[in-house]
């Protein structure tokens, strides 16, 4: 199929699914919120703590502030748009995943397009308004090429994001289960690049920059933008991540597509 | 009916809910590991924070560490669990159910609360035992009263806690969904309870605020009394204080769901 098919039938179902959720707009409005805050408040316990300290290792406020916001910026993303990926173990633990095999259209498109995550719209905002301050609050020397490079590690950091996220739901081909505890695991665990990886031990640092690479969405951009001394070049691996786990990913669904046998009743 | 009955009725209720537990014991211990990242992360960070610094805020580093052990018992003892069990009921309407029987919905959340708090407590405290055996420096208090006190001021804890889930809870007869009111609150609770930063670390005026709000008797005050940051009176004067709040989160819960029931529309005939 070619691509752009498969983004006229993204586009298409993705209104079906918007229709839906207009549909409850008092949730709609308390789950937004509710996403702006928790990341407001996390932003306030930063502050609080450089409130008192000049730097953490090196390390300034709007620099970790950046960190922050991109680990929120790219879930807000992962939700808004991809946010069926959560209900797979749903569409596996009760067979209604029966039905998107019966059509022709790419199964892990229509996984996609299951459900929106409108909280994603406050991670998106909060996050976008931090990033702009961080950017704005530092002494950084723009260039045409700096910008262009922001732009694409942005895109890796999202690419990085969906695919580990498809990568944990997959579990639900392997664990019967209800429950979402895994992903939940797997998506925790994006806590630790909210904040310099230098600071964790190298065994952590290694975890999260090669097995899950939540690193590259948040550390090794911070290193380029902000010009860290002796972390130069270690962005270019960005792309590289990228495509390994969006593969990776795709890699486990198809197996543990395969491996479905639907629910017998 | 006599009290002896009526208490048994709710020891069954909360016994039924420690099984419950138990019955999803994976998910359960999937969900601790989960939170402790939270820790890890947190425990680095702070580590970083106190590099080359005798203390900050107020805390040394050796505080520090046991705050963020103290802090992470108390957040686990009244966890996911009890929380999206309410919301889930009203939402999914089986509260009609429960309308019908001759129990106290409030009293019977919290019996469940408290059958899951036990089995929680027990399982965070083994993986802080574990914790604590890697770490230096975590300041052990001596005196067996300051236990004492400790161990009255986490169950104060957790009524009040109950106090501040039951009513969020209870907002979602007014609403579609649980989630964004869940985040709500854990945001909140989290900030202004000090479970993510001492309340010594807020301005001034933030600090102020926050001791005058309910939150701050679920995290700060077990942390203060197990930290020796209060002596004993100053300590049943703090738990004195949780009390009111326990008991005046609990009055306003009975009174919203009086209130509430009258407004119920169950889905379905």
């Amino acid at each position: 199929m070619k691509i752009s098919q498969m983004l006229y039938l993204y586009r298409r179902l993705y209104v079906q699914q918007l229709k839906a959720i207009l549909e409850y707009n008092k949730d709609f409005y308390i789950l937004m919120c509710s996403a702006a805050l928790t990341q407001v408040l996390g932003f306030v316990f930063l502050w609080v703590i450089y409130d008192r300290i000049p730097d953490i290792q090196g390390w300034q406020f709007w620099e970790v502030t950046f960190m922050y916001a991109m680990i929120f910026l790219t879930e807000g993303a992962g939700s808004l748009f991809f946010e069926g990926s959560w209900r797979l173990g749903r569409l596996v633990n009760t067979g209604e995943l029966d039905r998107y095999l019966l059509r022709p259209v790419p199964v892990v498109l229509q996984v996609f397009c299951t459900g929106i995550g409108i909280n994603g719209l406050g991670n998106l905002l909060i996050g976008g308004v931090i990033i702009w301050q961080s950017l704005v609050h530092s002494p950084i020397h723009w260039t045409a090429g700096k910008a262009a490079i922001l732009i694409l590690l942005f895109v890796t950091a999202v690419i990085i994001r969906v695919s580990i996220n498809l990568m944990g739901n997959s579990a639900a081909f392997w664990i019967r289960n209800a429950g979402n505890a895994f992903p939940l695991m797997v998506h925790n665990l994006s806590d630790l690049a909210k904040y310099p990886i230098t600071l964790f031990p190298q065994a952590i640092r290694i975890f999260i920059s090669t097995v899950l690479p939540y690193a590259f969405i948040s550390f090794y951009p911070a290193t380029y933008i902000f010009g860290k001394s002796g972390w130069s070049g270690w962005w270019l691996l960005a792309p590289v991540a990228a495509i390994g786990s969006a593969a990776a990913a795709y890699g486990v669904f198809r197996y543990g597509l395969s491996r479905y046998e639907s629910t017998g009743n | 009916m006599t009290t002896a009955a009526r208490l048994n009725k709710y020891r069954s209720i909360a016994n039924r809910s420690l099984q419950n537990v138990m019955a999803y014991r994976n998910s359960y211990i999937i969900n601790l590991l989960a939170n402790s990242i939270n820790l890890v992360a947190i425990f680095f960070l702070w580590q970083g924070i106190y590099g080359g610094r005798e203390a900050v805020g107020g805390y040394s580093w050796d505080q520090m560490k046991t705050y963020l052990l103290v802090t992470f018992l108390a957040n686990s003892v009244l966890s996911w669990y009890s929380e999206t069990a309410i919301s889930g009921k009203i939402l999914d309407g089986s509260v009609a159910m429960d309308l019908l029987k001759p129990i106290d919905f409030q009293t019977a959340r919290f019996a469940e609360t408290l059958g899951a708090s036990l089995l929680e407590g027990a399982m965070s405290t083994v993986l802080l035992i574990v914790f604590a055996t890697f770490l230096t420096g975590v300041t052990f208090p001596h005196s067996p009263i300051v236990y004492l006190l400790f161990a009255v001021s986490l169950l104060c804890a957790v009524v009040v806690k109950f106090g501040v889930v039951y009513l969020a809870a209870l907002l979602c007869f007014w609403s579609t969904g649980s989630l964004g009111i869940v985040w709500t609150r854990i945001a909140l609770t989290n900030l202004l309870s000090g479970a993510l930063v001492p309340l010594a670390f807020f301005p001034d005026w933030l600090e102020k605020l926050a001791l005058l709000l309910p939150f701050q008797a679920i995290i700060h005050t077990p942390t203060m009394i197990f930290l020796q940051q209060a002596d004993t009176w100053e300590s049943l004067r703090l738990i004195g204080i949780q009390l009111f709040w326990g008991a005046g989160l609990w009055m306003a819960g009975k009174a919203m769901w009086n209130w509430a029931v009258r407004q119920v529309t169950i889905h379905g005939g």
